[in-house]
């Protein structure tokens, strides 16, 4: 999956799995912050964001401060994806 | 006539020991039950670690852990106090959240995986919230009457509230109340899911905390009014002096960070009871260990106690015997009435570096005597933000003018708003006053939308249930035209989310921990469709869930009328949401529902009544559609109490959840067996919910004049209930 491919994957996962009813998964920039900004996200979002994640892509999602380096964003969800798939 | 309200008996079954003496003792001492969990494997998630109880004996089926704990709890409470069943109207309140979910929750993925499987039946005789009372009425009863509830971890602080009310009112002698819950891999994954579990173990108020530790047990305590108590010659442990109960309408797992509802509570608990933060000499804290619960209750204290909060010594008693979820609130309380009477404070175990941002005074590691334990306050916070705040005080002094002393004025009640939503549509009071005149329409049981009549935003969070519940809420809202945003909420089910925890235990079980959905877990807690409620239509009164076969719906008015009539909140929602389920039909109602239900499809149905006191109701123009001029609850197989009130002359009518046997064998006699009888499911369809329907259909029919006075049956086995509607 090419990068741009994998983000508007991962945003269409954000989508269905957070209910975010009549959001276009595209209109979800890169590099916008996913939580406690513009898309009304919080903490137990990023709790179902990361299982979910787990689930489609085969990936362990750490916790802490790295977890939160990782969900800053949706190219850095796409960045983690990639890393961990690819190495 | 003043009412103070004594406890003169107390419970435990607590990680510590059996019995009250067995856990106090080891309390004091500071020692921790927290170790890996042995009764189900719990490997690959975050943390294993859980505080068990040892040697809980499971008399066999039917049973749980649960209401073994239950059983062995109110048991001690009843022994220590001297009741006698025999002797006095005794009442019966238990709060939980797991029921009987340990013992059912393989069968259940079971159950979700083959569809079609109709084996081990009895094994699910323990599954239901109510089988807790059940089993501790068939060994400890007859009670006059049982109420089982949850809101999620202040159940068990909700359970002595409902006693006090129960008391004030006059209506029993005796109430014994607390909670029960035992650990199980749905509440354990789930927690583990939310991350909510500390992996060294639970440090309330610690720097280092990470969160709790899930812990089981139960706590019960016998209360009583004083003079009564006196007369019989009991001695008092404590005095439950003032108590306040309400709702942050914030978020389904998270507390509202500024504490400032909780601080309301609080200061509201003390104010009841006639004393000011200068009396209260400690604070058993809800304490979860969560970097996010200690942090608000900390701030919440600072508020409320203001300076005295430098004096005052708060400990969590979670760091030694964890969360026990439903059952916390009334173990708390227990510990809470033995520090005033013992005079000697509990320590918070795990506490080594005392978090420099609380400002609290602590009692860490191990208890110590105290020269003044006089007035103590137990808090207990629930999922939804449902927030108990309980005054015990040392019964031997005078702590204080009590406004819970106070006479019991009791108000006139009145119905002001009716909504079902079903298949056949959202139906508000004209109606639902017309729904059974008709001959019963072909029922196209299709499915029920609530979505159109929902902010999506704002409902993302809700599940089916909590929709449907939502929806039928604010229709009966809307049409009482009340806008009271301390209005309880009060919302019965028969078996709860049983489909859906069938679902989440699978997915457990066939792909492994860390698939456990955190999102969908705070939904299958029994009270999640009360706390989606109060956050959605922003109620902050109490809220709580109901349970009672099929009597759920009238379980649930019934207790909304009683917290309106006792002043404990001037309005409240009250009705019952019921998802059609395959477990259920299959499954639960062969086994709960007595008499054979042929024919009628199960359908989705939620149906909401407005109940408010009439003076308020008056004074602020209401249109009114029905008084409730009577409410009677009973046990056994007994029909409605000699002191049912008669129908005057004709015009009256007898409105049922379906038409049975039963109904005719109960009326034989009475008045009201002449009345005509109508039946709420030939036009609705099956649900154990319909009895909260028929509410809903009978004040709206004396509202919109098509009769005088109905009479509601509710009957479920072993239980029933008795509402008279009159008009205002």
């Amino acid at each position: 999956m090419d990068p741009a491919e994998l983000r508007s994957a991962i945003k269409r996962l954000i989508v269905a799995e957070l209910h975010l009813p009549g959001r276009d998964p595209e209109s979800i920039e890169d590099d916008a912050p996913l939580f406690g900004g513009a898309l009304g996200l919080d903490s137990l979002d990023a709790l179902q964001l990361a299982m979910t994640l787990e689930e489609q892509f085969d990936v362990r999602v750490p916790e802490g401060d790295e977890a939160r380096a990782i969900f800053r964003s949706v190219r850095g969800i796409a960045e983690f994806v990639a890393k961990v798939r690819g190495g | 006539m003043t009412v103070r309200l004594w406890v003169t008996g107390l419970g435990l079954v607590t990680p510590l020991g059996h019995g009250v003496e067995a856990t106090w003792e080891r309390l004091v001492r500071g020692d921790r039950a927290i170790g890996p969990v042995t009764l189900f494997e719990a490997a690959n998630q975050r943390t294993t670690l859980a505080a068990e109880v040892a040697g809980v004996v499971v008399p066999g089926p039917g049973w749980s852990r649960s209401s073994a704990m239950a059983a062995e709890a109110a048991g001690e409470a009843m022994r220590a106090a001297g009741v006698d069943v025999r002797r006095a109207r005794v009442g019966l309140v238990v709060g939980g959240t797991t029921g009987g979910m340990f013992e059912t929750e393989r069968l259940l993925a079971h159950l979700h995986e083959e569809p079609d499987c109709r084996e081990s039946l009895v094994e699910m005789l323990s599954h239901p919230l109510t089988a807790t009372g059940d089993r501790v009425e068939e060994v400890l009863g007859p009670f006059v009457r049982v109420r089982t509830l949850a809101s999620a971890c202040s159940s068990g602080a909700n359970a002595l509230v409902v006693a006090a009310t129960w008391l004030r009112a006059g209506e029993v002698d005796v109430v014994v109340a607390g909670a029960s819950d035992g650990l199980c891999r749905l509440t354990h994954t789930g927690f583990n899911a939310l991350a909510a579990l500390d992996p060294e173990g639970c440090r309330p108020f610690d720097r280092r905390r990470r969160g709790t530790t899930l812990g089981e047990g139960a706590g019960f305590a016998v209360l009583e009014r004083a003079e009564s108590a006196r007369a019989r010659g009991a001695t008092p442990v404590a005095e439950l002096a003032g108590w306040a109960v309400g709702c942050e309408a914030h978020h389904i797992t998270h507390p509202a960070p500024d504490g400032s509802i909780v601080a309301a509570l609080v200061e509201r608990a003390i104010a009841r009871a006639g004393l000011t933060p200068r009396d209260v000499d400690y604070v058993s804290a809800h304490g979860t260990g969560t970097v996010h619960n200690d942090a608000m209750e900390a701030q919440a204290l600072r508020r409320a106690l203001g300076a005295e909060v430098h004096r005052i010594p708060v400990s969590s008693s979670k760091g030694q015997i964890g969360h026990t979820l439903g059952a916390a609130g009334s173990i708390e309380a227990v510990v809470t009435a033995l520090v005033v009477s013992r005079r000697t404070l509990v320590p918070t175990a795990g506490l080594d570096e005392p978090d420099p941002a609380f400002g609290l005074v602590h009692v860490p590691h191990v208890g110590r005597p105290a020269s003044r334990v006089r007035v103590a306050i137990s808090n207990a916070f629930g999922f939804g933000g449902m927030d108990t705040v309980l005054v015990l005080t040392d019964a031997t002094g005078d702590t204080g003018a009590r406004a819970t002393s106070a006479p019991v004025a009791s108000r006139a009640v009145v119905v002001t708003g009716a909504a079902i939503l079903a298949p056949c549509g959202l139906l508000g009071d004209e109606a639902c006053a017309r729904l059974v005149d008709a001959p019963a329409p072909a029922l196209a049981p299709g499915p029920v939308d609530p979505d159109p009549y929902l902010d999506p935003g704002r409902a993302r969070r809700l599940d089916r249930a909590s929709r449907l519940g939502v929806v039928a809420a604010q229709h009966a809202l809307a049409g009482a035209a009340l806008e009271d945003d301390e209005a309880a909420i009060v919302l019965g089910s028969a078996f709860g989310s049983v489909d859906a925890s069938a679902a989440f235990v699978h997915r457990i079980f066939a792909r492994g921990p860390r698939s456990a959905s955190p999102a969908e877990f705070p939904n299958l807690v029994p009270s999640a469709q009360v706390g989606h409620a109060s956050i959605y239509l922003g109620l902050h009164g109490p809220a709580f869930a109901t349970a009672d076969l099929a009597t759920a719906g009238e379980s649930a008015f019934v207790q909304a009328v009683q917290l309106v009539r006792g002043g404990e909140s001037s309005s409240a929602l009250a009705g019952a949401v019921e998802l059609r389920s395959d477990i259920v039909e299959r499954v639960l109602a062969a086994l709960f529902s007595g008499a054979s239900r042929p024919g009628l499809q199960r359908v989705d149905l939620a149906a909401v009544v407005v109940v408010e006191g009439e003076q308020a109701a008056r004074s602020r123009g209401a249109r009114i559609l029905a008084r409730v001029r009577q409410t009677l609850e009973w046990r056994g197989k007994e029909g409605p109490p000699a002191d049912l009130v008669a129908p005057p002359g004709d015009a009256c009518e007898v409105v049922v959840a379906r038409g049975s046997t039963g109904v005719d064998e109960l009326l034989e006699g009475t008045p009201w067996a002449r009345c005509p009888r109508l039946a709420c499911a030939p036009a609705l369809g099956e649900s154990d919910g319909l009895g909260a329907a028929a509410l809903a259909v009978a004040a709206s029919r004396i509202g919109h004049g098509r009769t005088r006075q109905v009479l509601v049956l509710g009957l479920a086995p072993g239980r029933g209930y008795a509402i008279v509607l009159s008009p205002p």
